[in-house]
């Protein structure tokens, strides 16, 4: 497995399950955890055949500044409730109301397993949409383009995990998109050191059409060093993705943010196969390294054995 | 291989094969104990003269001999910081399975990244030249080990990163 | 911190199957085959081969000069193109993968692949970043202490988890039977029946710790009571005699009768007893096929093997009393007052009621012939089998039911604990207190 998969797979094959055709209804109660402290409550409260679906993202009171609510009303509106406690957002699916076809079933589990990622989305929908009002006045004003201008456009923050996060900022020629980032453990850093440098020469080497990509170690870029928060730390670092017009043309927009989203647990992901595949070279060196040392042993006579492996006494 | 590299590992083959040379011998201090004289250390006349060899500044072999035991030493070539974190990584591997090695230093001399302490009751179950053979095919491995992973981590953080990027 | 608030993992990986879950609920989330399906390097992919992987695999053939990368495979990603699960089984068929199980007798045997199979399982089904979940695994009894490391090793280094707990898995399933009325003390004695596909093992636990020295395997287990239907089936020519199919009529006709004489003669006056079961073999054909006496009979063989095999005749209540007879005699009325069932075999209705009635017998035998020789009187003993609602998976449900409690996160041995200490650490694990 290469990228990761935008939607929930449990989620999914949890609705697939209910929403086959000769599936009894049966008492649904779980938990389920999905990255970046997100947390799914799939349970079945009235009765069998209607599903809830609650969200619960930790860094909820963010998105809600940049139009979230609105946001998944817009995307689930005959489906969302009133959210379950302890919960953000709440969808609630009857399997005798289904839609009708096949493809709709499956259109929709998808859209319910994309939960996580439409939640997460408010924000880029949000700089895209400024980007796009800030592009036409510009146009308008017929601005020479290609003078980056700083349009006072507001940074958003999003504090999606306890010590890491998302900043996105919208301009008449450009979004940017900025991620702190910060390793718990030495090798994570140094691993994730190497990614990154590789993240920002991708460009210049060999795909042009990619978004530009910056690293900075502990100094905070420009864009958000006046954010409240942003501190100068040892050891956080900031990896920011400029998004040119050609990523947020409108048919690559959807895509473009289930991608950007998922880029920290794409990346951790990777350092993680890294490290288990040094692990399976490192065991093999190690099976190679004994077997050099066990030729220094003389051969021993074989022991005699009785057939059924036992050895005999000794004398 | 390297022209330096050749000289180096003949040096430390010559002087390892000279070095264990090793007899029983009962701890003087404690009766009816028998422990490597070299990691005593209590016992100032059976301990020898240690030797240093070195290639160059970051890559260097320690031989401690003594009456019973050697301790052979080595510091590993670490570049930079990617290399460094690897040897780490990689010796404290080794070291985690130490059991199986016999000969292998649960923990490293100060200074050096992995450490071998051989005793008479090696050389007394195990071919001698063997022994050196294994420590200089170690030697030879560990470098290359270390630079295929190096490598391997920047390829594949350049393909990770690429594919990535030409999703967006 | 807040990241300590996600629910753990509850990874329990068997020979046959891997269930895997978040502490909390009362079933696992998935449940899929414990295979994965690696890429054959060389001749069948369009890159070159690594030389690094093939060396892996090729064992001691392997030339050591040979066996570093080169070059030319540094890009390699062979590594990252496998499948678990039941996608490993699907995928096993089409050329360049090869199909394995990395493990075997519940330990495992191939760490290369278990890696990556765990990698698999919690970034692409459990999606979670293992930072910030704590981790309950569980293991056999008698898994040697080595693995242990091995497994916090992998857990620990490649994976960062936060923290880490492994359970045997019959004091899982002990705890899992707390949630059955019968139990009152809730206490970490008992003996434990554990009944999969492959394998049924009986393990007596004291105070949480298994008395592996009295521990027996029965070689009948879930696959023979299927092959002894469909063996049935087949004597009797019925129409669709598939595993599958035996399988199901297993499943849900099957049950474990007091008395086989009794039952035989029962079938013959109520001919409402036998049942008939519909297979749809697809493309539309439809065939029903008769249940009979299979019903009753093939449960039958955990108390009369000799009716399916040959080579094996000793009956599970009289191998539970050997068990509980070797254990130390200090905890033998524990075990014989909380024999607790767990596994899909032992689903079948009734057996724990038979087995009740089986051990107690033999257990009266016993206490009757030493009161006819020494004259005392004795007081008797308690045998109780236990059945409960979640028999079925009742490690990982005994798993999910202790890493919920607040107590759990204490239990653990943390990635700091680990740094500081090394592997060595998860020798020891410090026993559930009854929450």
């Amino acid at each position: 497995m290469l990228l990761l998969q935008y939607h929930n797979l449990l989620i999914q094959s949890i609705l697939q399950e209910r929403f086959a055709p000769d599936a009894q209804p049966t008492l649904i109660d779980q938990v389920i955890s999905d990255f970046d402290n997100v947390t799914y409550h799939v349970s079945t409260p009235e009765s069998k055949t209607k599903i809830l679906i609650s969200l619960s993202v930790k860094c909820y009171k963010d998105l809600e500044k940049y139009g979230v609510t609105a946001l998944l009303q817009r995307e689930y509106e005959e489906y969302a409730v009133a959210p379950e406690a302890g919960y953000d957002f709440s969808i609630q699916v009857d399997l005798e109301n289904l839609p009708a076809t096949a493809e709709e079933k499956e259109t929709l589990i998808l859209k319910i397993a994309l939960l996580k990622r439409n939640a997460m989305a408010a924000p880029f929908e949000k700089a895209f949409a400024e980007f796009d009002r800030l592009a036409a006045e510009a146009a308008k004003n017929s601005l020479d383009l290609s003078v980056p201008e700083d349009s006072g456009s507001e940074v958003m923050a999003i504090h999606y995990r306890e010590e890491e996060s998302i900043y996105i900022r919208a301009s008449h020629d450009r979004v940017t998109v900025i991620f702190s980032v910060l390793f718990r453990e030495d090798t994570d850093r140094v691993f994730g050191k190497v990614f990154l440098q590789e993240f920002v020469d991708a460009r210049r080497r060999s795909i042009q059409n990619a978004p530009q990509v910056l690293y900075s170690n502990k100094e905070p870029p420009l864009e958000i060093r006046n954010v409240p928060g942003v501190s100068v730390k040892d050891d956080i670092s900031y990896v920011t993705f400029v998004l040119f017009p050609r990523h947020i043309a409108r048919d690559r927009r959807e895509n473009c943010i289930s991608h950007i989203q998922i880029f920290r647990d794409y990346f951790h992901y990777h350092i993680k196969c890294s490290k288990a595949y040094m692990h399976s070279r490192m065991r093999f060196r190690v099976a190679e390294f004994l077997k050099v040392l066990n030729r220094a042993k003389p051969e021993v006579e074989e022991e005699k054995k009785t057939s059924s492996g036992r050895r005999y006494g000794t004398r | 291989m390297s022209q330096s590299l050749r000289p180096y590992l003949d040096c430390v083959r010559s002087s390892l094969t000279a070095a264990i040379s090793l007899q029983n011998f009962p701890s003087q201090v404690v009766e009816r104990h028998n422990r490597p004289e070299v990691e005593a250390n209590s016992t100032p006349e059976v301990i020898l003269n240690p030797l240093h060899i070195s290639r160059n500044e970051h890559e260097k072999v320690l031989i401690e001999p003594s009456i019973n035991s050697v301790r052979v030493s080595i510091k590993i070539k670490q570049a930079d910081e990617i290399e460094h974190l690897l040897v780490h990584k990689f010796t404290r591997f080794l070291t985690g399975r130490a059991e199986a090695f016999m000969i292998l230093r649960r923990k490293p001399v100060k200074g050096y990244d992995i450490s071998f302490l051989i005793t008479n009751f090696h050389t007394e179950q195990m071919l001698k030249h063997k022994l050196v053979d294994f420590i200089i095919q170690f030697m030879e491995e560990v470098d290359k080990e270390i630079s295929e992973m190096k490598l391997f981590l920047n390829a594949r953080a350049r393909f990770v990163a690429e594919a990535f990027l030409t999703n967006v | 911190m807040s990241h300590l608030s996600t629910p753990a993992v509850v990874m329990g990986i068997g020979t046959g199957l891997t269930k895997l879950g978040f502490a909390g609920n009362d079933s696992p989330s998935f449940i899929f085959p414990t295979a994965i399906s690696t890429r054959n390097t060389g001749a069948a992919s369009g890159r070159p081969p690594t030389a690094a992987k093939p060396s892996f695999l090729s064992g001691p053939g392997a030339n050591s000069s040979s066996s570093g990368g080169n070059l030319a495979s540094k890009r390699g990603t062979e590594d990252l193109d496998f499948f678990i699960g039941q996608e490993a089984i699907d995928v096993s068929n089409t050329p360049g993968y090869g199909l394995n199980y990395p493990i075997r007798h519940g330990q495992i045997e191939n760490w290369d692949l278990m890696e990556r199979f765990w990698e698999n399982s919690i970034f692409k089904y459990l999606r979670c970043e293992p930072e910030d979940h704590y981790f309950l695994l569980t293991e056999p009894p008698l898994n040697p202490p080595e693995n242990r490391e091995m497994t916090a090793e992998i857990m620990f280094e490649t994976f960062n988890c936060a923290g880490l707990y492994i359970a045997v898995q019959a004091v899982l399933a002990l705890a899992a039977s707390w949630t059955s009325s019968k139990v009152q003390d809730r206490s970490l004695t008992g003996t434990v029946i554990d009944s999969g596909d492959g394998v049924t093992h009986v393990i007596p636990v004291a105070e949480g710790y298994v008395i592996a020295s009295a521990i027996k395997n029965i070689p009948i287990a879930g696959r023979d009571i299927t092959y002894f239907v469909q063996s049935l089936l087949r004597d009797r020519n019925e129409k669709d005699s598939s595993l599958r199919t035996a399988e199901k009529i297993k499943e849900e006709y099957c049950y474990v009768c007091p008395d086989i004489v009794k039952e035989f003669n029962r079938f013959d006056r109520e001919p409402e007893r036998f049942q008939k079961y519909l297979v749809d073999q697809g493309l539309g054909r439809k065939v029903t096929v008769d249940v009979g006496y299979e019903r009753f009979l093939a449960p039958e063989i955990f108390f009369n093997p000799e009716i399916a095999s040959s080579d094996f005749l000793t009956p599970l209540p009289e191998v539970v009393d050997t068990v509980i007879q070797n254990s130390p005699i200090d905890v033998r009325r524990g075990l014989y007052k909380n024999i607790v069932l767990s596994g899909g075999s032992t689903m079948f209705r009734d057996f724990g009621r038979r087995l009740q009635r089986d051990i107690k017998h033999i257990v009266d035998a016993r206490i009757h012939k030493s009161e006819e020789r020494s004259g005392a009187r004795s007081g008797g003993l308690d045998v109780q089998v236990i059945s409960h609602k979640k028999q079925r998976n009742a490690v990982w449900f005994g798993g999910s039911l202790l890493a919920q409690t607040a107590e759990f996160k204490g239990y653990c041995h943390t990635k700091k604990d680990y740094d500081e200490m090394g592997p060595g650490i998860v020798r020891q694990f410090s026993l559930f207190n009854v929450p």
